[in-house]
C-alpha cells in the first residue's frame, strides 16, 4: 500500500502491544509524545461528552451567543489556566499569531472522536507531501501548542500521529465526519480490535450543516482481554462494553476512586480559566474570526461554483 | 580581556580572593554574591564554596520600601496627595542638559543593557518547518537613571575588576512615589523620572554612555542579535540530593529501610578518609545569579517592546526580571566589518520620518501571516 509505505518512513518510535505511537518527525520537534505540562483540552472547557448546548447560557449578556460557542468550537485559544505562568501580553501575542495562522489555514471545528485527514508537508515523502486519514482520539495543549492525536489501522499496524494544529507543515485539515464519542480521550481504542479504529483513506465526506448540532455517536467499543496499556476499569469510561474483569479489580478501583473530587470547588477554579477571562478573550478574538469565518464561505461558494461547472 | 572582565558578576562558583582583609572577606562572602560589590585586589583564581547568595540588600545601601504604617487619611488628603504627585511627575521631563555628545560604535564599544520580564514561553517555526521555543521578553518601562564615569568607579571601588567601565543604573517599571522612601526617591532626582521599581547596573565603555532620563526600548536590539540573559533561578527551597542534584536514592522496596531518597556513601577510606570538598549534598536550590549566553533574538514586537530570543530556558520564574545584554561570546558578537549597532542606543528622534513597523522577523522565521510550507520537488 502506497500510502504505508509514505507513512512508515516518517514513522519513529515505540512498538506498544502491536501500535506504533509515531511522530510526524518533520511535524513534531518538541521530541515530548504526550508532554504532561501541556493542560488537557478537558481542563480549560466543559467535558465533551456533555452535548453542546443549542443556546449557550453566558453569565454575561453582552456576550453574543456565537462568542459563547467559541468554548467548545476552539478550547486551545484559552490560555494555560495555571494562573503562575499567565501573562496578558504573552497571551495576546500568542492568540494573534493563532488568529493569523487560522486566516491561512481552515483548522474546522473538530472533537475527539471526528474523523479528519491531515495533509502535511513531507520533505521526505513522494509529491512532498503526505496525507493521512485517521480518528481524533486526544487532543490537548494551549495556545500555539495545541495537538491532536490521529489514529488509523493500515496493514493490520496501529498508525498514530500527533500533528501540532498551528504547525506551518499542515497543508490542509479536512473534516470527513464531524461527531463526538461517549468520552473526552479515546486512548482505549489502542487496546480495542483493530476494526474499531480502521477508516478508509478515500472515505468520502459526511456533510454537516454548519450549525447543527453536532452528533454523538454512541458506539461502545468491545475492548481486547488484557494485558493493557492502561487500566481501564479505574477511568469510568462511557464508551466501552463490560470489561469482564475479576471482581478484585473493580474493588480496587473503588477504594482509588475519587468521587469527591467533582466538589472540590477550589481544584476546577485552578484548572480552568474563570468565564470572565474567557469572556475577554473571545471578544478579542471576535472580530477576526468573523472575518476568517465570512473568507471561507466565500471560499466555499466559489469553490462549488467551479465544481458546478 | 576587558569586555569578558565585565561579566564577572554574582552567581560565580569561583572568585579572586587574596590579600583582602578579614573584615572586607567577610563582607564579601556575605554580599559581594548577591549585590556585584567586589572587593578582590589580586587575581589567583580560588575556588569560592559558600551558601547561596542571600536576598536581603547591603546594609549600607539606600532603604527602599517606605513600611510606616499607613497614616489614616481623609479622601481629602489622599486626593491632595495624588495630585501633588501628578503635578511632580505628570510633566515629561526634559533632559537636564543638552544631549550628550555620541561617539561611533567600535567593536571594543560595550552598550548598556535592558532590564526585562519574562512573559512566557512559545513556540515559533522556522521557514524550514523546524519548530524550537522562544521566551518572550518584555523591556519593562526602562530608563537610564545613573552613569558613573570610570575614574570615580575606580575610586570607589578600589581593586575593582573592571577599572575601565563606567557604570550605567538602569530602572525598571515606574511606580507610585509613595511607596519609597525619600533617600530612594533622592535616586532618580538627576534623572528626573519617575522612581522605579527595580534598578540594575551595567558596565559600560565610555563611548557608550547613555545620558540619565533617556528612555531605553526594544529596539536597542535588533533582530538577529545574539544576547546573554542574566536573572536569578527559580527557588526551590531546601531540597534533598534527588531533586537538587539528580542522584539516584534508593530502592522503593525489596527491603530497603529508611534508604529512599538518601545519598549513600559520601568518601573513600585511605589517605583521604574524610568528606571532600565540594561534596554534592543537600541544601538550598534555586535563587541563584546564573546567565544564559548568546541566545539569538528571532521577532520584535516593537509595540509591546517583547523581544523573542531563542529557547525556554532563560533562568528565572514567569514575570521575574532579566538583564539582556549584548553577548561576549566572540563567534557570536558583532563583527567591525558588519552592520553596527543603534549606539549608544536607539533614539526615536533619530527615525522621525521612518516607519517602523510593529513586528520585525528574522528572515528565516516562519510568519503566521504566510502560507504554509511547501517543499519544492528535488530534480
Amino acid at each position: 500500500m502506497a500510502a504505508s509505505i509514505a507513512l512508515a518512513r516518517q514513522i519513529t518510535r515505540v512498538n506498544i502491544n502491536n501500535t506504533k505511537i509515531c511522530r510526524l518527525s518533520t511535524v513534531c520537534t518538541d521530541g515530548a509524545f504526550c508532554n504532561a505540562s501541556l493542560k488537557r483540552y478537558s481542563d480549560v472547557a466543559p467535558s465533551r461528552s456533555d452535548p453542546e448546548p443549542d443556546v449557550v447560557e453566558s453569565h454575561n449578556e453582552t456576550l453574543s451567543n456565537a462568542q459563547a460557542h467559541y468554548r467548545y468550537i476552539f478550547p486551545e485559544i484559552l490560555p494555560n489556566p495555571d494562573s503562575t505562568r499567565r501573562n496578558k501580553v504573552c497571551e495576546m501575542l500568542e492568540r494573534n499569531d493563532m488568529m493569523n495562522r487560522r486566516s491561512v489555514l481552515e483548522i474546522p471545528e473538530f472533537y475527539v472522536g471526528s474523523i479528519l485527514a491531515v495533509t502535511a508537508s513531507d520533505k521526505y515523502a513522494a509529491g512532498n507531501t503526505s496525507r493521512f486519514v485517521g480518528i481524533c482520539i486526544d487532543r490537548g495543549g494551549c495556545g500555539l501548542r495545541a495537538w491532536f492525536i490521529l489514529r488509523n489501522v493500515i496493514d493490520d499496524q496501529g498508525i498514530e500521529i500527533m500533528y501540532e494544529m498551528y504547525s506551518p507543515m499542515i497543508r490542509e485539515i479536512q473534516m470527513l465526519k464531524l461527531e463526538k464519542r461517549l468520552d473526552e480521550s479515546l486512548l482505549y481504542l489502542r487496546d480495542a480490535p483493530n476494526e474499531y479504529s480502521t477508516f478508509d483513506f478515500d472515505m468520502a465526506e459526511v456533510p454537516h450543516v454548519a450549525g447543527d448540532h453536532v452528533p454523538i455517536n454512541p458506539l461502545k467499543v468491545k475492548l481486547r482481554s488484557r494485558p493493557w496499556l492502561e487500566r481501564y476499569e479505574r477511568q469510568d469510561l462511557k464508551g466501552v462494553e463490560d470489561l469482564g474483569l475479576a471482581q478484585k479489580f473493580y474493588d480496587r478501583a473503588k477504594q482509588l476512586a475519587t468521587p469527591w473530587e467533582k466538589y472540590d470547588i477550589m481544584k476546577q477554579y485552578r484548572a480552568t480559566v474563570t468565564a470572565e477571562d474567557q469572556d475577554e478573550v473571545f471578544r478579542d478574538i471576535h472580530e477576526k474570526q468573523q472575518q476568517i469565518e465570512q473568507a471561507r464561505i466565500v471560499r466555499r461558494r466559489r469553490k462549488k461554483l467551479q465544481s458546478n461547472r | 580581556m576587558a569586555a569578558s572582565m565585565r561579566r564577572l558578576l554574582p552567581g560565580n562558583c569561583g572568585r579572586f580572593i587574596q590579600n583582602v582583609l578579614p573584615n572586607e572577606r567577610l563582607l564579601e562572602s556575605r554580599y559581594s554574591k548577591s549585590h556585584g560589590n567586589t572587593f578582590q585586589r589580586t587575581l589567583p583564581y580560588v575556588q569560592f564554596r559558600m551558601t547561596h547568595s542571600p536576598n536581603t540588600p547591603a546594609p549600607w545601601w539606600t532603604k527602599k520600601l517606605d513600611t510606616s504604617a499607613p497614616e489614616d487619611l481623609t479622601s481629602d488628603n489622599e486626593a491632595f496627595l495624588q495630585d501633588m504627585v501628578e503635578e511632580k511627575y505628570s510633566v515629561d521631563s526634559p533632559l537636564k542638559e543638552g544631549p550628550w555628545e555620541r561617539a561611533d560604535w567600535t567593536p571594543r564599544s560595550v552598550r548598556c543593557g535592558l532590564i526585562c520580564r519574562k512573559i512566557g514561553v512559545i513556540p515559533q517555526w522556522l521557514n524550514n518547518g523546524k519548530k524550537f521555543y522562544t521566551t518572550l521578553l518584555q523591556v519593562a518601562d526602562n530608563h537610564v537613571i545613573r552613569y558613573t564615569p570610570p575614574e570615580i568607579n575606580r575610586e570607589r571601588r578600589r581593586g575593582s575588576r573592571t577599572p575601565n567601565f563606567g557604570i550605567q543604573v538602569v530602572g525598571a517599571d515606574s511606580a507610585d512615589p509613595r511607596l519609597f522612601k525619600a533617600e530612594y526617591l533622592g535616586l532618580f532626582q538627576e534623572a528626573g523620572v519617575m522612581p522605579k521599581h527595580h534598578l540594575s547596573r551595567f558596565f559600560v565603555t565610555r563611548d557608550a554612555v547613555i545620558q540619565p532620563g533617556t528612555q531605553l526600548n526594544a529596539m536597542h536590539f535588533s533582530v538577529g542579535d545574539f544576547v546573554d540573559c542574566q536573572a536569578r533561578t527559580i527557588d526551590h527551597g531546601y531540597q534533598g540530593v534527588v531533586k537538587k542534584w539528580g542522584m539516584k536514592g534508593g530502592p522503593a522496596s525489596h527491603g530497603a529501610t529508611k534508604f529512599h531518597r538518601k545519598m549513600g556513601a559520601t568518601g573513600g577510606g585511605g589517605n583521604m578518609a574524610r568528606i571532600w570538598p565540594g561534596k554534592k549534598m543537600p541544601g538550598h536550590m534555586g535563587n541563584e545569579w546564573r546567565i544564559l549566553k548568546g541566545l539569538k533574538i528571532w521577532r520584535i514586537n516593537t509595540k509591546y517592546n517583547v523581544l523573542y530570543v531563542h529557547g525556554p530556558c532563560v533562568p528565572g520564574p514567569h514575570h521575574c526580571y532579566v538583564r539582556v545584554m549584548d553577548t561576549i561570546l566572540p563567534l557570536r558578537k558583532r563583527k567591525g566589518d558588519g552592520p553596527k549597532p543603534p549606539f549608544p542606543t536607539w533614539f526615536a528622534d533619530d527615525y522621525k520620518d521612518q516607519e517602523i513597523p510593529e513586528e520585525i522577523f528574522d528572515e528565516s522565521l516562519h510568519r503566521f501571516t504566510a502560507s504554509s510550507i511547501e517543499f519544492e520537488e528535488e530534480k
